[in-house]
């Protein structure tokens, strides 16, 4: 009795305890989720625009995901021209104008760059089309193979037409 | 279909219909074909991908205007606009300590600056991701007195586009971006740059 008793105090304090460890994780997984501050409009904004742009100082990563100095500065810079008024559009216009289309995470959807947007498309619908065309002649061997498969017992009644029939000297010409 | 086939076969018994051979071999030629072009098409896009330095990005800014700038030097002894340097060559060189191009580069700049700072030839230093006790040693060390100029949230080297230190952009006299070099610049390069824009401008 005595150590049933124990053993429940032991483990309402062990709840409180896991209760005050869950209830703090929480806040604390808000906090990461919600990131320090107030996530405004703004920063998905900024986050709109910088991730379609190209880190500079990176190896592929967007201004948005990358974790350099520069990067920080260029979300700062959009952050302050966003709140100058100026549209996304505007703001990576800009950074054209500064970079060159180098900074586009994307080809812009003109030009020769549209090869890059229609290519891969072309090039599913050519390999549907020659796997379409593989597939309809594969099956179509099969029928023919199906048609030749002749139930036993059409089989004896041909055997025994062709018996009937007189050789022929082969023909020739 | 089977019928045809064997309406065909039968006028000629032996099997052999000298038609479908030719049918057949050029269609065998025309698959080749196309597979040869396809993969000379890959090669040739693969060699051209290949061939070319990723990390060389190139200038939007040259032929267009630089784009105008208002900075303190890093002392805050003087504040430097570029639309007041009008009428002079402007040599703006993006550097930093950490950079050891930098470093190669200074012997030339010192030596452009002392031939041309009495010929309309201005040059400024503009500090890349770098900490101003760094900047201030750097120059102490390697000597030059062109004014270094602090760019808070590096905004003029992200309006000039710049991905890494050095890189040196040369102003005309109108205030357009004339040169642009990526990495360390040499002395004739330089000079050869200085002296077409100032032949230019008289």
């Amino acid at each position: 009795m005595i150590g049933a008793r124990a053993a429940g105090r032991v483990s309402v304090g062990t709840a409180i305890l896991a209760l005050s460890l869950l209830a703090g994780a929480a806040a604390l997984t808000v906090v990461a989720v919600r990131g320090p501050g107030r996530t405004s409009a703004l920063q998905d904004r900024v986050h709109g625009v910088a991730a379609t742009l190209r880190c500079p100082v990176c190896q592929n990563l967007s201004v948005a995901d990358s974790p350099s100095r520069l990067a920080q500065q260029m979300r700062e810079t959009i952050a302050a021209e966003l709140q100058a008024g100026r549209s996304p559009g505007q703001i990576r216009a800009e950074f054209v104008g500064a970079y060159g289309e180098w900074i586009l995470l994307s080809p812009p959807k003109r030009g020769i760059d549209l090869v890059a947007w229609a290519g891969p498309a072309l090039m599913l619908l050519g390999g549907l089309a020659v796997a379409g065309v593989a597939v309809r002649r594969w099956t179509a061997g099969q029928r023919e193979e199906v048609g030749e498969a002749l139930s036993h017992r059409d089989r004896g009644l041909l055997e025994q037409a062709l018996s009937k029939i007189p050789e022929e000297p082969e023909e020739v010409g | 279909m089977r019928e045809e086939r064997d309406a065909v076969s039968g006028s000629h018994p032996s099997g052999l219909d000298p038609t479908a051979g030719r049918h057949r071999r050029r269609r065998r030629g025309l698959t080749l074909a196309s597979v040869v072009v396809g993969i000379s098409v890959l090669t040739v896009l693969l060699g051209f991908g290949l061939s070319r330095d990723p990390t060389v990005i190139r200038s939007a800014l040259v032929g267009r205007p630089a784009p105008e700038f208002a900075l303190q030097t890093m002392d805050g002894s003087q504040a430097i606009r570029l639309a007041d340097l009008r009428g002079q060559v402007v040599v703006v060189n993006f550097w930093a300590s950490w950079c050891l191009p930098c470093r190669v580069e200074h012997p030339a700049l010192l030596a452009l600056w002392q031939r041309y700072r009495d010929s309309g030839v201005v040059f400024v230093g503009i500090p890349f991701q770098d900490r101003s006790n760094a900047v201030r040693a750097y120059v102490e060390e390697l000597g030059g007195d062109w004014p270094e100029l602090a760019d808070p949230a590096s905004g003029t080297a992200i309006a000039y586009g710049v991905y890494g230190a050095p890189e040196t952009f040369v102003i005309g006299p109108e205030g357009n971006v004339a040169y642009r070099r990526v990495g360390a610049i040499g002395y004739e390069e330089l000079a050869g740059q200085i002296e077409r824009l100032l032949e230019r401008s008289e």
